[in-house]
């Protein structure tokens, strides 16, 4: 609630932007660019999960879920050639919407850890009933036969262009929920985070307000689905469980929740983290880099939550006011 | 914490409803029990208009459950409430609001992520209605509601004195300024109606003198106060009216010189004489 402007004159923020923009022109390699692909997917991912934790309170899980229907969804109807995959996107996004009212209106009821219970049956409910529906999705072998995305005349093929489209996506995501946080809306999610019968003293409908919140997070899972779906041509039930809430969680805990930033960076840190140790770690221990992966992951958030209760974003910002308490002494000292 | 619940509407007591248009704020027969324990046994109370109101009564009297109950934190068991005419009774705590009834906290209940200025602003959550895309795209209309909601936030910090801590952390506040906040924050309201539970435990002198202060500007600006109070000398000197609560019943309720010679009262706070 602080700048009037509809674009904030935000200075990292463009210098982000630029360098989003020029990566894939610099780097020149399919790798890394097709790495920031991810992250920019499970960004869209991680900032919704940080916006339901961090700013609502809600402690709900189940954003694979969201994200396994916002790509199963348009890939059926594509695959079937009912609806061709652009619109099947945002058909998708639509189904999303619907289901997360149906499930959101009784479980958001719930609180604290009662919530997580509920949504975490959502995920294996829905893993479930993706592998038994042989006939939909093609059960645990996956879903074949996506055709390939398309605007107009124009063919999503390479990485690179998939980067920029799930940039494009994820980027209007993060300036839309920014906005949202910083809006009246977002100032009535926090404070039912705060004292939920304050909010409710001073004429919030938090019912409303939690619903609303959770179909937008799950909408923006949906369109992440949606683009890994038609990138990978492919989906099995398995993407879209229990590891990736796990993985998930960890880009939240070591990103931080106390801003926006905080879920991307922990996306940028822990994919890239995983590259590593698979990359270098990979030769020393060749057969068991899954669990060093796993080992290395969980000494990682214990550390972080150790040191870092705020996550690296919250460590950061930390860090910045301490530098600035200090230059403030020291030219205090000298003058 | 407190369940909200869905709205219930009781039905089948239009008897009681005679009389009730002309007041601004009336309950009948109010009773709610938690489990054994009988909070409120049969209160009534009619508020004609604006001005003070003071309920007292020893430590488990059920003067916070009348408010939870009369702002929609509770359900009742039995009985109405009634605001401007309307039947109240059962409905949610943010309707309650929207129709002009604020309270504040004993225990403030701030928002303790936000500043001082965001506090009073999320206050006048009442008085706009932004949407989720309006806010998201941060279009005009968003943005120009904002604007006018920070000119009213300011407008009731200043009322309460905090707008020179306008920019301040919430945690940064002492206890006399995190009560005037909380007053502040249920302005945004635009209430008829105020409730403040405890308003002066644990100030200073000087702080309640500035309440009392608060308080009667409110009544000048037509408001009704209802304040549920320990604090004797404060509620004697501020309120025209008092109204003493004792396990949950209504034991007087008068002026505050008939009030301190009821032997009822006498009774309920000193104990009997053998």
């Amino acid at each position: 609630m602080k700048e009037d402007g509809r674009f904030k004159t935000n200075i990292p923020w463009l210098i982000f932007l630029t360098a989003i923009i020029v990566l894939p022109i610099i780097v020149r390699s399919n790798y890394i660019v097709s790495v920031m692909f991810f992250v920019a997917i499970y960004g869209m991912l991680s900032i919704g999960m940080g916006l339901l934790m961090g700013q609502a309170g809600l402690f709900s899980l189940a954003h694979p879920t969201w994200f396994g229907l916002g790509a199963y969804i348009p890939g059926i109807l594509s695959a079937r050639g009912i609806i061709p995959p652009l619109p099947g996107i945002f058909v998708g996004a639509i189904c999303v919407a619907l289901i997360a009212y149906i499930v959101g209106a009784p479980v958001l009821r719930l609180r604290g850890f009662y919530l997580a219970c509920a949504t975490f049956a959502i995920i294996l409910i829905a893993q479930v009933v993706a592998a038994q529906l042989t006939n939909l999705t093609g059960g645990p072998e996956g879903l074949v036969g996506i055709p390939a995305l398309s605007l107009g005349g124009f063919v999503f093929k390479t990485d690179l262009h998939f980067y920029y489209l799930s940039w494009a996506f994820c980027l209007g995501c993060y300036w839309f929920c920014s906005n949202l946080i910083n809006s009246r809306i977002g100032c009535a999610m926090k404070s039912f985070h705060d004292s939920e019968v304050a909010s409710q003293s001073i004429g919030v409908n938090v019912a409303k307000y939690k619903l609303q919140i959770f179909i937008l997070t799950a909408v923006m899972a949906s369109f992440a689905g949606s683009i890994f779906c038609f990138y990978l041509r492919f989906a099995v039930p398995d993407s879209f469980g229990f590891p990736l809430l796990v993985e998930l969680l960890m880009m939240i805990i070591i990103g931080g929740v106390g801003h926006l930033r905080g879920p991307l960076t922990g996306t940028f840190v822990v994919l890239w983290l995983t590259e590593l140790i698979h990359g270098y770690l990979g030769k020393i221990f060749p057969v068991m880099t899954n669990e060093v992966d796993a080992i290395f992951f969980g000494i990682l958030i214990i550390i972080v939550l150790i040191f870092m209760p705020r996550g690296l974003t919250g460590w950061i910002d930390q860090l910045i006011n301490l530098g600035r308490k200090l230059y403030d002494r020291f030219r205090g000292s000298t003058t | 914490m407190i369940a909200s619940g869905d709205p219930r509407h009781k039905s089948g007591q239009s008897s009681s409803k005679v009389g009730v248009g002309s007041s601004l704020f009336e309950v009948i027969q109010l009773e709610k029990s938690f489990g054994g324990i009988r909070a409120l046994c049969g209160v009534s109370l009619r508020l004609e208009k604006e001005g003070i109101v003071s309920i007292i009564g020893p430590n488990g009297a059920g003067k916070t459950t009348f408010i939870n109950v009369t702002t929609g934190m509770y359900f009742p068991d039995e009985g109405d409430v009634y605001f401007q005419g309307q039947n109240i009774t059962g409905l949610p705590a943010h309707m309650v609001a929207h129709l002009g009834i604020s309270r504040t906290f004993q225990l403030e209940e701030l928002f303790s992520s936000m500043t001082v200025l965001e506090n009073a602003m999320v206050g006048c959550h009442t008085g706009s209605r932004t949407g989720m895309f309006a806010a998201g795209f941060r279009l005009r209309s968003a943005r120009e509601e904002e604007n006018r909601t920070r000119g009213e936030a300011l407008e009731n910090l200043r009322m309460v004195g905090l707008e020179h801590r306008a920019a301040d952390d919430v945690n940064s506040l002492p206890l006399g300024e995190r009560k005037m906040l909380g007053i502040a924050r249920s302005l945004g309201v635009k209430p008829n109606l105020i409730m403040l539970d405890e308003p002066a435990s644990g100030l200073a002198a000087h702080e309640i003198a500035k309440l009392g202060d608060l308080v009667q500007k409110l009544v000048e600006n037509r408001l009704a106060v209802i304040i549920v109070e320990h604090n004797m000398p404060f509620v004697m000197s501020i309120s025209k009216r008092v109204i003493v609560l004792d396990y949950g019943r209504k034991i007087a309720d008068g002026s505050p010189d008939d009030v301190r010679a009821d032997p009822g009262v006498i009774k309920a706070y000193l104990g009997e004489e053998d």
